[in-house]
């Protein structure tokens, strides 16, 4: 009993717990600025470590020492509490998603619609810091966050409940072990990995859909007011988030860890997962901001249509 | 969304803004209403202090008032001084400013090229602009020894010459520049996300760019056929055939292409003017006894008509100096096309006109309902806030 | 489209960024730090008298002279250079001047 609680807490603390994704979500970073400069056609992070990959570690650490401001009009117990929030939130969630084999740490039935949950929190957040900032820029980037929701959300939900109808069941787990018994979502449903990928850019911020935190109109959107400590736990947040969202991907569509040969699953995941962040920052890379009527109109009018149809599309083939 | 109006202020520090000024927006939703420039922020007292320097500093301090433009102040200075002093310049020295001239509208179109891309997200554009500009700026390294303030020019000539080998360089360099901004133009008009921002933004048309008076680049777009360089000729501008590009729609899009248009056509000037290039003395040397007169020159700047005016009194230094940069004559549009846009649209909109704010501080204030330009004496300053305050 | 296809291609391109303090790049006719050969200069004062930001600073007459020159003033127009009427007075191709001091970045000139 006891070996078996340590070997739990090993597991939910350090692999592939919380140490191993944070380490993972420096690395990501680092990743993520190498291939923008090499798309950029610049040299990106070079001086510290081997070729800049210590970088994004230096950088936490530089922000955890600097001065913490907040403005008097602030609100100081929400401001303190959404970076933590913002940054556990998307942590805890990682034992909800399969990493080393099929199984995940945690799992029952619907935790799916938990971490659908968990998502729709996030952005809450966002709302919350933003608005109690006590900033026009910040109040103007929740705003801009909330009103990106209403398009959003309803096909990121109508994707990530798709691959549930073939599997029966609302549980991460059961749907990677239906796909390594069957085939890849993403072959089922091509439409449905479309439209998550599109509302995924959304949901994380990324260029075309960056509308809440566009820095040459709203300064930082709804993070402008936070420094210091809070700042750098905002970051880490986004960068688990990048990462969440793509081993959410990756689980929901492409398989989730599956034993190839003689890789371990975890290299099978962590290899799909930099490939889905390889195509986000491509695709953010060479698309311009959209302005946030144009992305409402174009969610509702496309991307909705487009998961309706996905949805008939799977219950006549599987009712054939 | 409507009922409630925001202020929201833009600036004086504001990263869609690369220098100080400020905008007051009044927003109803995402919407403009109503758009209050304010200018003065980087008022340096330059004209000011040229009355203190002598007409040989005032070269070096001249260029410093715009770090883009230089050249084009320092052109329209000595032009102003070398009408003072009735000096003819000698035909190669006219043609090597000519090039300098054009190298530093390609780089300034390029930079606001690059920051329009980065207005509207798309960093990567961006960069990709940027790294082909500093081909330019090497080039402009190479010739003047400096990458921003060339100091080329000189009251009665320019300081350096051209030889073969750096023509052919430049040469050289223009063909890589105008084959990446001829696979730049396609990408421009067909990349739809970009399509999306500035198609049909910040539209301003062609009777409303004369009834603002815009210059440059913003009139153009807008059907207006206004080019100093072809209106009134100066350097070797007379002896170069060119055409003046105009596109009728006058919206952010066709601001973002008659750059690129322009650009095209500086590389055929340099080109032709390289191949016309005159020999002999690239200066006169000139006896710095200013007789009292007075002098106007203008300038087509990579932003617009560029305006000094100089009067002596017989000293070694100006008695007055007045510079209109281009963008204070541009200014004047942003009360009609500011009204009625989105929030995301105004950095845009702002950039749109390639604002040069430096340029352009000193004390006028600009009325823009009756859209009356006055300059204001301390007096009427004095006045002015002794009724404002009375007033709260 | 065409973005696409350009920024696939840069991912195996060599950056056109260099690595600054490591690599440097400064063409032949750059304009840096000044230098007086006092063996030529008549200290006839003239470099002291076009100076723009009064960066030169001469004390003394003729060849007894002495010239400070004040490297956080200079703005490298080299006007100076032009002005000299014996060629006193040269360009370098430094650069790299930033100092915490500012009394420690002068240069004094004297025969």
């Amino acid at each position: 009993m006891v070996s078996e609680t340590l070997t739990f807490l090993t597991q939910i603390l350090i692999f592939p717990g919380f140490i191993f994704i944070i380490i993972l979500s420096f690395f990501s970073e680092w990743y993520v600025r190498k291939l923008t400069g090499k798309i950029q056609n610049r040299i990106g992070p070079s001086y510290t470590g081997v070729s800049g990959i210590l970088q994004p570690i230096a950088d936490f650490i530089k922000l955890l020492r600097k001065e913490d401001i907040v403005p008097s009009t602030a609100d100081k117990l929400i401001t303190t509490i959404v970076p933590i929030l913002y940054f556990s939130l998307p942590l805890a969630s990682f034992s909800m998603v399969p990493m080393t084999n099929p199984q995940a740490l945690i799992y029952f039935e619907g935790d799916l619609i938990f971490l659908i949950f968990i998502f729709t929190l996030i952005t809450s957040l966002i709302f919350l810091g933003g608005y109690f900032s006590g900033s026009i820029f910040s109040i103007m980037g929740s705003v801009r966050a909330a009103t990106q929701l209403l398009g959003y959300k309803i096909p990121l939900v109508f994707s990530l409940l798709l691959p549930a109808i073939p599997a029966s069941s609302f549980s991460l787990t059961e749907i990677v072990e239906w796909q390594q018994n069957n085939l890849w979502m993403i072959w089922l449903q091509p439409i449905g990995f479309a439209v998550l990928f599109t509302c995924m850019l959304a949901e994380l911020e990324i260029t075309p859909f960056d509308i809440p935190e566009a820095e040459t109109e709203i300064v930082a959107g709804w993070s402008t007011e936070f420094s210091g400590a809070k700042l750098a736990l905002i970051r880490l947040g986004k960068n688990i988030q990048l990462l969440l969202a793509s081993s959410l991907i990756s689980t929901l569509y492409l398989g989730g860890p599956e034993q190839v040969w003689i890789i371990p699953p975890i290299l099978i995941l962590l290899l799909k997962i930099f490939l889905v962040i390889s195509l986000i920052v491509f695709i953010k890379n060479v698309i311009a901001r959209f302005r946030i009527d144009q992305v409402l109109s174009g969610m509702w009018k496309y991307l909705i249509p487009a998961t309706i149809i996905q949805f008939l599309l799977i219950k006549i083939m599987l009712g054939v | 969304m409507s009922g409630t109006v925001i202020r929201l202020v833009i600036g004086p520090q504001h990263p869609a803004l690369k220098e100080p000024e400020r905008f007051i927006l009044e927003l109803e939703g995402e919407q403009v209403v109503r758009a209050i420039p304010r200018i003065g922020y980087v008022h340096r007292g330059i004209e000011k202090a040229m009355e203190s320097r002598t007409y040989i500093q005032n070269l070096y301090l001249v260029e410093r008032v715009c770090g883009i433009c230089s050249h084009a102040h320092s052109i329209c200075y000595t032009q102003a001084i070398e009408e003072l002093l009735e000096v003819e310049v000698p035909p190669r020295a006219r043609y090597i400013r000519t090039i300098f001239a054009e190298l530093e509208r390609i780089n300034s179109h390029l930079l606001w090229l690059g920051l329009i891309a980065h207005e509207v997200g798309f960093d990567t554009f961006f960069m990709y602009i940027w790294r082909d500009r500093e081909l330019i700026m090497d080039i402009l390294e190479e010739l003047s020894g400096n990458r921003v303030h060339y100091a080329v020019n000189t009251i009665g000539g320019v300081r350096r010459d051209l030889d073969h080998d750096k023509a052919s360089k430049i040469l050289k360099r223009l063909e890589i520049i105008e084959e990446r901004i001829k696979r730049y133009i396609p990408m421009l008009e067909r990349e739809q996300t970009l399509l999306k921002r500035t198609l049909g933004i910040g539209p301003l048309s062609q009777i409303d760019a004369i009834k603002y008076g815009a210059v440059g680049p913003m009139a153009r777009a807008s059907g207006v056929k206004r080019d100093v360089r072809k209106d009134d000729p100066y350097a070797a501008y007379d002896e170069l055939s060119f055409n003046i590009i105009t596109l009728d729609d006058g919206d952010c899009f066709s601001r973002i292409m008659i750059r690129a248009y322009e650009i095209l056509e500086s590389i055929e000037i340099i080109r032709e003017s390289l191949s016309k290039l005159p020999d002999g003395e690239i200066r006169v040397k000139v006896k710095l006894a200013v007789p009292p007169s007075e002098a106007l020159s203008r300038v087509e700047a990579p932003r617009g008509e560029l305006i000094h005016y100089a009067r002596s009194n017989g000293t070694d230094k100006p008695e007055r100096y007045k510079i209109r940069a281009p963008t204070l004559a541009n200014l004047a549009t942003f009360s009609k096309i500011l009204v009625g846009a989105y929030l995301a649209d105004v950095p845009v909109i702002l950039a749109g006109i390639d604002p040069c704010f430096s340029c352009m501080d000193r004390m006028q204030i600009i009325d823009l309902e009756k859209n009356e330009k006055n300059i204001w004496t301390i007096e009427d300053l004095r006045r002015y806030a002794r009724e404002w305050y009375q007033r709260r | 489209m065409h973005i696409t296809i350009e920024a696939l291609k840069n991912i195996f391109k060599k950056a056109s960024t260099e690595k600054y303090p490591i690599q440097k790049k400064i063409p032949e006719e750059y304009r840096g730090r000044l230098i007086w050969i006092m063996e030529k200069c008549v200290g006839c004062s003239l470099c002291a008298r076009v100076c723009p930001v009064k960066a030169i600073q001469i004390t003394g007459k003729g060849k007894e002279a002495i010239i400070t020159y004040f490297l956080d003033r200079c703005i490298y127009c080299a006007q100076c250079v032009d002005s000299c009427n014996v060629k006193a007075i040269e360009i370098t191709r430094e650069f790299e001047f930033a100092d915490y001091d500012k009394s420690q970045m002068k240069y004094v000139y004297a025969r």
